[in-house]
């Protein structure tokens, strides 16, 4: 499989992701506040959870000072529905907690109102 | 078909009364305080558990919106029936907590009753691989005794769950409670519910509340080997729910070299501590730290045994560990021994030969 239309882009609102399946594989597809589109393996790199149970939120920033939260991003993390490990949509899906950890991720375009999944 | 090949014993699943639901196995004056007077269990933590969903995992909210592991069928769809269980062992979701209440102990008693017949007819009795928890209200100790009495040797109650909050365990007041436990084939089952883990009081976040669990864990296996309750009650075992495992080895060498030193204090112990934990206690495995295979064999090695882990998921909580993936991959033996075998050998009254799975059925 090596290209596939997984919704329409009226499927997702800014904001919001969604489970889709891109052949044999479940994808989470998100769309971020800025309407653009990305995908990942629906899958937490950790223990497995389905991510499509967990929410699209901001998070706490390392601007934070110790007392005071700083708190952006909205609509670009993935929190994962059981340990609640956050990854990041904009950069690669990777853990915000440690970086060097990414959940897998797959291209996507837009063509008229398809969102394409490809690899 | 269950997708685990080996029979998994889960030795901590938290199933969840909504208050309304005992209503009925309440009488009055307890119910009144319920229905008409609002009452709920007090509760002490400043805070909610940061993860999506507060306590539990975001996606096992029953789908019509009620609680986690409140509802048997979807707890049967989502983690019995879809991983395979052969036996879980229900450890409540600690509310009510008759045994941590800070007054009104009779309400305290009606409570712990109430729950052990809702438990015994909602769940027990719907699922055979469901085993239960007898909820007491320790601190009417002779009440607790009755209660043991009544229900303990319903043949799916395995233990005798305890709170870990603000009461130590050991004290010899509770020592009759022991008895009666020993003497219907229940072990003790202790899981944290609100313990203040700091110097009494709550650290300022929950991330160092949570870390500090152990601590609390530690207090009580140190509580009840001083106070002597294993070699009063040979028979009798504990099963620590949810506190770690990765502080047994210092906590067997830290009480055996304070023993060779102050036995002398406690002429009462008859045995090494060390060996008495690996008699007599047992530990649930989650939340399992994430350990290479290396590092957790050099952790059972330490611990001179490999028979006191039992797998635990900790369903429907956020902090839920799968099967597949919470610890290294272990050899067969070991990875029998701890999914399964264990705990068969630390509960009495659990079945010792796997059930087939055409044997089983989804309720009695």
């Amino acid at each position: 499989m090596k290209e596939q239309v997984v919704c329409k882009t009226s499927d997702i609102q800014p904001g919001e992701m969604k489970e889709a399946s891109f052949g044999r594989q479940g994808v989470l597809v998100c769309r971020t506040p800025d309407g653009e589109f990305y995908a990942f393996m629906n899958q937490c790199i950790h223990q497995g959870a389905p991510l499509d149970k967990g929410m699209i939120c901001g998070a706490t920033t390392d601007k934070s000072k110790p007392g005071s939260y700083d708190y952006c991003h909205e609509g670009e993390v993935i929190r994962c529905p059981w340990h609640g490990r956050e990854f990041s949509i904009k950069n690669e899906g990777r853990m915000l907690a440690n970086p060097s950890k990414k959940i897998p991720s797959f291209k996507v375009r837009v063509e008229d109102e398809s969102v394409i999944v490809y690899k | 078909m269950p997708k685990y090949q080996i029979p998994i014993v889960d030795t901590d699943i938290h199933e969840r009364v909504q208050y309304k639901d005992i209503l009925e196995y309440l009488d009055e004056p307890y119910k009144h305080y319920i229905t008409n007077c609002h009452w709920i269990q007090e509760k002490h933590m400043p805070y909610t558990q940061p993860a999506v969903a507060g306590v539990d995992r975001a996606d096992a909210i029953v789908p019509d919106g009620r609680p986690a592991g409140s509802d048997l069928k979807f707890m049967q769809e989502q983690l019995l029936d879809d991983i395979g269980h052969e036996i879980g062992i229900l450890t409540s979701a600690l509310d009510p907590s008759p045994s941590s209440m800070h007054g009104w102990h009779e309400m305290a008693v009606a409570l712990a009753s109430a729950y052990n017949d809702w438990q015994i007819e909602n769940w027990l009795e719907k699922d055979e691989r469901l085993y239960g928890s007898v909820h007491i209200a320790a601190q009417d100790r002779d009440a607790a005794i009755k209660e043991i009495e009544r229900v303990g040797s319903h043949p799916k109650m395995v233990q005798v769950l305890l709170p870990i909050d603000d009461i130590m365990w050991g004290d010899p007041f509770y020592h009759p409670i022991f008895e009666a436990a020993e003497k219907h084939n229940l072990m003790i089952g202790m899981h944290h519910n609100e313990p203040p883990v700091y110097y009494g009081k709550w650290p300022r976040y929950f991330i160092e509340w949570h870390t500090l669990i152990p601590t609390a864990h530690m207090k009580q296996i140190t509580s009840m080997m001083f106070n002597g309750v294993f070699d009063k009650f040979p028979n009798l075992g504990l099963m620590m729910i949810e506190g770690g495992f990765t502080f047994i080895p210092h906590l067997m060498w830290k009480m055996d070299q304070q023993y060779r030193d102050l036995r002398h204090e406690v002429p009462w112990l008859k045995r090494k501590p060390s060996q008495i934990m690996k008699e007599q206690v047992r530990f649930t495995t989650q939340p399992a730290e994430e350990l290479t295979k290396k590092e957790f064999m050099s952790l059972i090695e330490q611990m001179g045994t490999d028979e006191m882990l039992c797998f635990s998921t900790d369903y429907p909580h956020w902090d839920y560990d799968s099967p597949y993936r919470a610890l290294p991959n272990l050899d067969a033996e070991l990875k029998q021994k701890i999914f399964a075998e264990n705990a068969k050998a630390f509960y009495p009254k659990l079945p010792k030969k796997r059930r087939a799975n055409n044997e089983r059925a989804s309720s009695l």
